[in-house]
């Protein structure tokens, strides 16, 4: 048997600079992928908005409520965001990680999807764009969302092709590099 | 039965449910939505669909044998099943519900019973359905097979 010498010996092994550029492009692309705060009481619904936004290739994190949602974007006790770990006061950075799209449901007891939406964009996060949805076509409902801010208002059951049209506004909400 | 047979009733089952307006285009979403990462997500969604719906008929027929019915309360309810159903696509019981909604905004008492009475009776018939498919669908499976589209 040979002698394993020592520069072959795994991990005194340095990256090859080809490999070394595959890692970086492996966390830049899910550093680029989209991450959609969901939020929606029904635990039916919030399973199919997760299957598909990651049909879609979108990083995703469901949540029950308004309360939590708001939780989760440090926006719970008022003030400005909960200063994570993380040293950027970026905007849209909470817990480390960004958001870069909310969909919520309309009716939820509690926080309702439209006193989220005016809290969201009350806040620091106001930028990020805001989609509402309900199962109900209500036109007073949908006006008065829009006015508030949402960027989109969709029926549900939502579907695949719904979510082309979010993909729309995820881009656009993009910084330009 | 062999597995050619087995495929072939299931898909006239599948037909079936949809011709007869158990099931409707959102079944079809759902099922579309499964893939070889996520096998079981339909069965998984319908499962979630069972318990929760259970509940929330429970929850209504304690309702109204209550002295004083909470009506808000029982719309409340009617709109998460109708919500649930629809997102599955049980086209029956999503009708029924709306319906019950419309009783609930009366506070009509004897209307809401009756709609219950049906929902319930509709929503058996759905659990039902859709268990003889799935286990349709096994049935397939262990024999080696692939469950058609």
């Amino acid at each position: 048997m040979e002698l394993m010498k020592s520069e072959n010996i795994v991990q005194d092994r340095q990256p090859q600079p080809q490999e070394e550029e595959e890692i970086m492009q492996q966390e830049e692309e899910e550093e680029q992928r989209f991450h959609v705060l969901a939020v929606d009481d029904s635990v039916i619904d919030r399973k199919l908005l997760e299957k598909l936004l990651k049909a879609s290739s979108y990083q995703v994190t469901c949540v029950e409520s308004g309360e939590k949602a708001l939780e989760y974007l440090g926006l719970l006790h008022h003030s400005s965001p909960a200063s994570s770990s993380s040293s950027q006061h970026h905007h849209q950075e909470t817990q480390g990680h960004k958001v870069n799209l909310i969909m919520t449901d309309f009716s939820m007891p509690g926080t309702s999807g439209y006193d989220l939406l005016k809290r969201i964009k009350g806040s620091s996060w106001k930028d990020v764009p805001v989609v509402v949805m309900s199962s109900e076509n209500v036109p007073s409902r949908i006006s008065m969302c829009l006015e508030g801010g949402a960027e989109e208002f969709m029926l549900k059951p939502l579907q695949l092709s719904d979510l082309h049209k979010i993909q729309a506004h995820l881009l656009k909400s993009l910084p330009h590099s | 039965m062999d597995l050619v047979q087995l495929q072939r009733q299931l898909v006239d089952y599948r037909t079936s449910l949809y011709h007869e307006g158990f099931l409707d285009e959102q079944f079809t979403q759902l099922q579309s939505l499964q893939d070889e990462n996520n096998p079981d997500f339909v069965v998984e969604v319908v499962s979630l669909f069972f318990e929760d719906s259970e509940r929330l008929l429970n929850e209504l027929s304690k309702a109204l044998e209550q002295q004083v019915i909470d009506f808000k309360r029982m719309d409340a309810q009617v709109h998460q099943l109708k919500g649930s159903s629809s997102s599955i696509g049980a086209h029956r019981v999503q009708k029924l519900c709306i319906v019950f909604r419309n009783y609930c905004e009366a506070q009509n008492v004897e209307g809401c019973l009756k709609c219950l009475q049906q929902v319930k009776h509709e929503y058996g018939i759905i659990k039902t359905k859709l268990e003889s498919m799935f286990q349709l669908e096994q049935q397939i499976l262990n024999a080696g097979g692939s469950i058609p589209v």
